[in-house]
């Protein structure tokens, strides 16, 4: 069972926006899409890039700005190179106002 | 099916993408694929950057895990030159004579580096890039303090040139043209970049060229036709490449310009397709054109493969590259020789901006970036559709660039 951590305020991701958190010093990015949030590892696993500043959201996709590697944000896989690497999923949720990361 | 195999010539990113993409089409035929290196198929962006620099491992190079290619029943053999291609018979000539006959044939051969051909060019100590070897030789010689004079300062030459800066090496550039990049982005842009490697202790002589390389044992000096006489411990070449075309020798697809392939990939031969580096491609918006691009390989090599199981795919990929220099990145996308109009957003002052090249319609040809990640791929729609987009708006940072392409 993951423990859920306080992070901000779910008002702050609007749809098709991403905004990162630093949970324990791991960078976790908060996603909304669809209306559904995903919260995923912040750091591209190709060359380190952040996936929150500027990554491209498309349905459950995002596009880092950088190399153009895709992933599943929900499932974490590689949906387009040149990242080989998922990066990892985490569980989030809405309780009221706050926003909560399961890690 | 005749039950010969899918033949792919070259063992690269694009060739093991293609081979890649047919097992995921659902291909079950045999596969054999031809490489003249020693490696499995690996992936050359770090070789200037963080394996030059020690920062990686030839493993993270490698496009699939060496096992991969055993595992999906691909016949991968390295260390294997293919001399000919026999349209007339359907055969791929091996060094050696072996002779493997193809049900469909994909040339993958890439390109390869231009040579320098001036007194002295054969002295140890003077290297090109193109291999792991390459960038093992160049990391062995440039120890920190090193002197390095790079020859030719395009994508390759600025790399090198940005990582062993950061190595410690005390770096010389020697260009031809009036500034950096000059060719791809003209002065304008070309000169931002030249700022960018001036603030990181790089020397740079312009509009000039080497006369000759001197040095007893290896090389010690490069003199330039300019009356330069630079010390050197280590020289790296960087004056571009051509096509990889000695396959293709008497097929009538010897086009120096690069292998002639139609929109689909597949060459005046049926059954015969090329991409990749080596491929000149009927481009739907940009003509004929043969690029050099990693993320082109990927793709050209993912079309092609489907279009050799019976597809009509055209390849109308805008041609979107980056080059990372020391902490600093540019992106590029379609292709524009000569513009009537540059729109800016961001600031070249400051080095980060988003450039749009536009042609005398109003049509972005093609989007620069430095530093300013976001909006180089966010314009291939813009590019696609050869629209006219208003001015104001590409300028206007806030503007989402694929807002101005309307969707059908």
């Amino acid at each position: 069972m993951p423990e859920f951590r306080s992070v901000g305020k779910g008002e702050e991701i609007g749809e098709g926006q991403a905004m990162a958190f630093d949970v324990d010093g791991q960078l976790i990015a908060v996603a909304r899409s669809g209306g559904e949030l995903f919260a995923f590892s912040d750091i591209c696993t190709h060359r380190q890039c952040n996936l929150s500043s500027g990554g491209d959201i498309d349905g459950t996709a995002i596009e880092c700005e950088c190399h153009g590697s895709r992933f599943d944000m929900k499932t974490g896989e590689v949906l387009d190179g040149p990242a080989v690497d998922p990066i990892e999923v985490f569980e989030v949720r809405e309780d009221g106002e706050d926003l909560q990361v399961g890690v | 099916m005749t039950g010969s195999p899918f033949v792919i010539v070259g063992a690269s990113l694009c060739a093991a993408t293609a081979a890649a993409t047919l097992r995921d089409s659902g291909f079950d035929g045999p596969i054999v694929m031809l490489g003249a290196e020693d490696l499995v198929p690996y992936e050359r962006p770090a070789l200037s950057k963080e394996y030059l620099r020690g920062g990686s491992s030839i493993d993270d190079t490698f496009v699939r895990p060496a096992l991969w290619y055993a595992d999906n029943g691909i016949d991968l053999r390295t260390g294997t030159t293919v001399v000919q291609i026999e349209p007339a018979t359907r055969e791929v000539v091996l060094a050696g004579g072996e002779r493997i006959g193809y049900e469909r044939l994909l040339v993958a051969t890439g390109s390869r580096n231009r040579r320098l051909d001036v007194e002295g060019s054969d002295l140890p100590g003077i290297s090109d890039l193109r291999t792991v070897g390459d960038s093992d030789e160049i990391r062995a010689a440039a120890s920190s303090g090193a002197k390095v004079v790079c020859i030719g300062m395009g994508f390759i030459g600025a790399e090198v040139a940005a990582s062993l800066a950061e190595m410690g090496c005390i770096v010389t550039v020697v260009e031809i043209f009036e500034t950096t990049l000059f060719r791809v982005l003209g002065p304008e842009l070309g000169r931002v970049v030249e700022r960018l490697h001036r603030d990181h202790g790089v020397t740079m002589h312009f509009n000039d060229k080497v006369e000759r390389f001197e040095g007893d044992l290896r090389v010690e000096r490069v003199v330039t036709s300019g009356g330069l006489s630079l010390e050197a411990d280590l020289v790296v070449v960087g004056i571009g490449t051509e096509p990889a075309m000695d396959v293709m020798t008497g097929t009538g697809l010897d086009d120096p310009a690069g292998i002639p392939v139609g929109p689909t990939l597949e060459t005046a031969i049926p059954g015969v397709f090329a991409a990749g580096d080596v491929a000149r491609h009927e481009h739907p918006v940009f003509g004929p054109i043969r690029v050099e691009h990693f993320d082109n390989a990927i793709k050209m090599g993912a079309t092609a493969a489907r279009n050799m199981l019976g597809g009509s795919e055209v390849f109308d990929d805008p041609h979107w590259f980056w080059s990372d220099q020391y902490d600093s990145q540019i992106q590029m996308a379609g292709f524009a020789p000569t513009w009537d109009r540059m729109i800016v957003r961001g600031s070249l002052e400051e080095g980060s901006f988003c450039a749009f090249l536009l042609d005398e319609r109003g049509v972005v040809r093609s989007s620069v970036s430095l530093d300013y990640k976001r909006d180089v791929r966010r314009s291939f729609g813009l590019i696609r559709s050869q629209i006219v987009p208003d001015p104001q708006a590409l300028e206007d940072p806030d503007t989402d660039l694929r807002s101005l392409v309307p969707q059908d």
